[in-house]
Parts: structure tokens; sequence; C-alpha cells
């Protein structure tokens, strides 16, 4: 069926993306040119959806992909996926340079908007279908506004300020349901 | 709450990017200290990441590769600055079979040094037209060098050298006769340019056995009077000036 379809590209491109990471951790600067190509798109979006400035999103994705270079050994596929390894360095520098420059990134909006349309992308290769599936099912399952929490802050960048001013609530209490959603996530995903 | 909770949010509230700047550095200084720490990170990535599936991948920039291919190789030569080799024209090309980067826009970078050496203006028949290339290193970009022996006439020319803000690139010479330490010839420009007669006082001979250097220095050229930051060597070769080339 389609979603086995999906699965077994999916695997695949894990399969490639570690191969060309344990290239790039023997120098093999060719593998280093792949691996660019196949995964930069993915994290500059990701980048981009955090800081909502391309030249700066350019600068962090420099940053990113310098730090690839010299982290690939690290990578270890026992403890994560390769892309979701990579998308980690890119998230990471974003939101790091975000908490440095607050007052670079204009507020905007439609970000409620954006994350209200979260439906997973049919293309993609972040996580296999069924993982994702099983994480937008435990997110669903709490409250509207402790979705649209994790969302905000995991794919905009939010930091805890931002949402108790959004949700007009103290700081004490964002940090407080943010704290039982992810233990519901947490335990909504055990097998 | 115990404290494998305390530590479990902690690292959750990282993974979600909601945990203060401090905390935040914090933490992000033990997982490279904290072997345990760095495992608890990536099992919270791997929980979450399914929530980028949302996000649409976006076109690139034609360029960021590059910069990126740029900053890695500048690393990666840094410490062949201070290691000048005999025949900087072979390694030059040496170094560009070596980065054989996969894209086309950094193979085009490579060209443009070979290109520039190809098409040097056709010098005079009778004049003596030298050349000396210095290599892609460190934060030393690659010139030519040009010198006209006859006229003593040198002409400098950038070939991937950008301007560094608050820096000036200055030309020495190491020539026989002139003691052991290098002289400066003069500090370029911030368009790189330099007095095109700064080299009147050598005599031809000397100039043709010379050794050339480039090396960054503060703004203004170099407080001390000799090199300060690592310098880039180049030896003058004799262009083609015998050969016919067809007509121009």
């Amino acid at each position: 069926m389609h979603s086995d379809r999906q699965q077994t590209a999916h695997l695949q491109s894990t399969a490639e993306v570690t191969d060309m990471i344990r290239r790039v951790a023997q120098q093999d600067r060719e593998a280093f040119g792949r691996l660019y190509e196949a995964t930069a798109p993915k994290l500059m979006a990701t980048v981009l959806r955090i800081l909502k400035d391309r030249s700066w999103a350019d600068d962090v994705m420099h940053d990113t992909y310098v730090k690839i270079w010299h982290k690939a050994d690290q990578f270890d596929a026992k403890l994560s996926s390769p892309i979701t390894w990579l998308a980690a360095i890119a998230r990471h520098g974003a939101i790091d340079e975000l908490r440095r420059h607050p007052a670079r990134r204009e507020s905007s909006g439609d970000e409620i908007d954006d994350i209200a349309d979260s439906a997973p992308a049919a293309h993609d290769q972040i996580a296999d279908h069924q993982t994702v599936k099983h994480l937008n099912h435990c997110i669903d399952q709490l409250e509207k506004d402790r979705q649209d929490m994790v969302r905000l802050a995991y794919l905009n960048g939010w930091s805890r300020d931002q949402l108790a001013l959004h949700f007009d609530q103290p700081i004490n209490t964002v940090k407080t349901w943010l704290h039982r959603a992810l233990k519901q996530i947490k335990r909504c995903l055990e097998p | 709450m115990s404290e494998r909770d305390d530590l479990e949010m902690l690292v959750a509230e990282f993974v979600l990017g909601t945990l203060p700047k401090e905390e935040r550095e914090s933490l992000q200084a033990r997982r490279t200290r904290e072997p345990e720490i760095e495992a608890l990170i990536q099992q919270w990535e791997t929980r979450l990441a399914g929530m980028l599936d949302a996000i649409e991948p976006v076109e690139l920039g034609p360029d960021l590769l590059a910069r990126i291919q740029r900053t890695i190789e500048q690393q990666q030569s840094a410490p062949e600055a201070t290691n000048p080799t005999p025949d900087n024209v072979v390694s030059l090309r040496k170094q560009v079979a070596r980065w054989r980067w996969s894209t086309a826009v950094a193979s085009a970078a490579a060209l443009v040094l070979v290109a520039v050496l190809a098409t040097q203006p056709e010098p005079e028949p009778q004049t003596q037209s030298f050349v000396a290339v210095f290599q892609h290193n460190d934060e030393q970009p690659a010139f030519l060098l040009t010198v006209d022996l006859d006229s003593r006439q040198l002409n400098i020319q950038p070939v991937t050298a950008e301007p560094k803000q608050d820096k000036s690139y200055q030309l020495w010479i190491v020539a026989e006769g002139y003691g052991p330490n290098p002289r400066s010839v003069g500090v370029m420009s911030d368009n790189f340019t330099l007095d095109q007669a700064a080299l009147r006082e050598y005599d031809p001979e000397t100039l043709r056995d010379a050794t050339f250097g480039i090396s960054l220095e503060p703004k203004g050229g170099s407080p001390t009077g000799q090199p300060t930051g690592p310098a880039i060597h180049g030896f003058l070769y004799p262009t083609a000036a015998n050969e016919t080339s067809g007509q121009q």
C-alpha cells in the first residue's frame, strides 16, 4: 500500500544519509556535497520557520553545515536517525540565535495558522510514516491550547515568555503545562 | 519530583526549545561531558522529530554551499599556511584537484584560478614578464603578481581574495643581498592596488630569484616591520612571452 511504499522510501533514504554522514566523517568532500543537496532544503525550512528571515537563516545554515562537517564522526546511528540528528543541529542553532537576538525576529500573527495546518506532508523523510502518525496522535490527545504550545515551541521557536504572553498565562503556568504535555507525549509514545 | 524527573524535564524542554537561555547553555555544556545526558537528549529528539514532517522543504540560495565549502576549506588548510611549498604553481594545481567539491558552483570557483592564469594579457614580445601565484590558503586567498623585469613595474591582481575589514594585505620580498628577513614592498590599498614602481630599487636579476610573500596584517600594514600574520609565498615564473599565441 501507499504507506508501505513511503516506509520503504524512508528506510532507503535513512541508509543513504547514514552512509553520507559516515563518509563525511572521513573528510569525503564529495559526500558532503551530496549530503547537503539531500538534506539542506529540509533543514533550511526548519530554520526559516523559526527565524523568518532569509539572510539570518543563511547564516545559521552556514554554521550548521560547518558543524556537521566537523561533528560527523560523533553521529551514532544507535541513538538517533541521521536526519533527526542533522535537523537537531540546525534547529538548535536557530533557537540559540533567536534567544541571543530576540528583537531581530518579527512576530507575525499567522503563526497560529501555520501550526494549525500541520498535517504530515507526504514527501518527507524525517521519520517514517507510522512514527509521525503516532506522534501526531499523541499530541492531538492534549488539550487544544497545549497542542498549540508544543507546536509553536518546537516548530516556531517560541520561548516560555512568548507563550505566556500569547496564551495570557503566568510563565510558571506555561512551564507546568509544558511539562505535563511532554510527560503525556512520552507516556503515549511508549509501546 | 525526583531528580530523575527534573533532569528528564530539563532535557525535554531543551529539545522543545523552551528552556530559558542560561539553563539552555548550561545543558549544552553538560551534554559534551556527560554521555547519559547526550543519550537522553537524543531520545527526546527522536520522540519529537516527527513534528518536522509538517515543514515543507524550501529552495536554497545558489551561493550557500560554496560559502560553507569556503569556510571549511579555509579551516582545513590553516596548518599549511606556515608551510610554504617550493613549487606553488604545481601545488596550486594539486590543490585544485584535491578540492573536488561536487557542485558546479564550487568548480566554477576553482576554474577562476586556472582561467586567470591562462588568460593573462599577452605581454609585449620584448618585455620579460614574470608571474607569481599565491595559493589559496587559510585566510590568505589567491593573488597573482605580475612583474615586468625590464621596467620593474608590478601589478597585483586578486583572484579569490576579498577585502577584510580592519585588515590590510601586505606584499613582502626576500631577495639575495637584502638579508634573511622579508622586506616590505608595500601595503595594498582596499582595492588591492600597490605602487607600481615599488620594486624599482631591486635589479632584474635579484627580482628573478626573489621570493614574494603576502600576509594579512592589521589595517595599514605590519606594526613591526616584519610579517605578523602567516604569510603565503610565491616565486616568479616567466610567462610564455616567446610563444606565438595566434591572432588577438
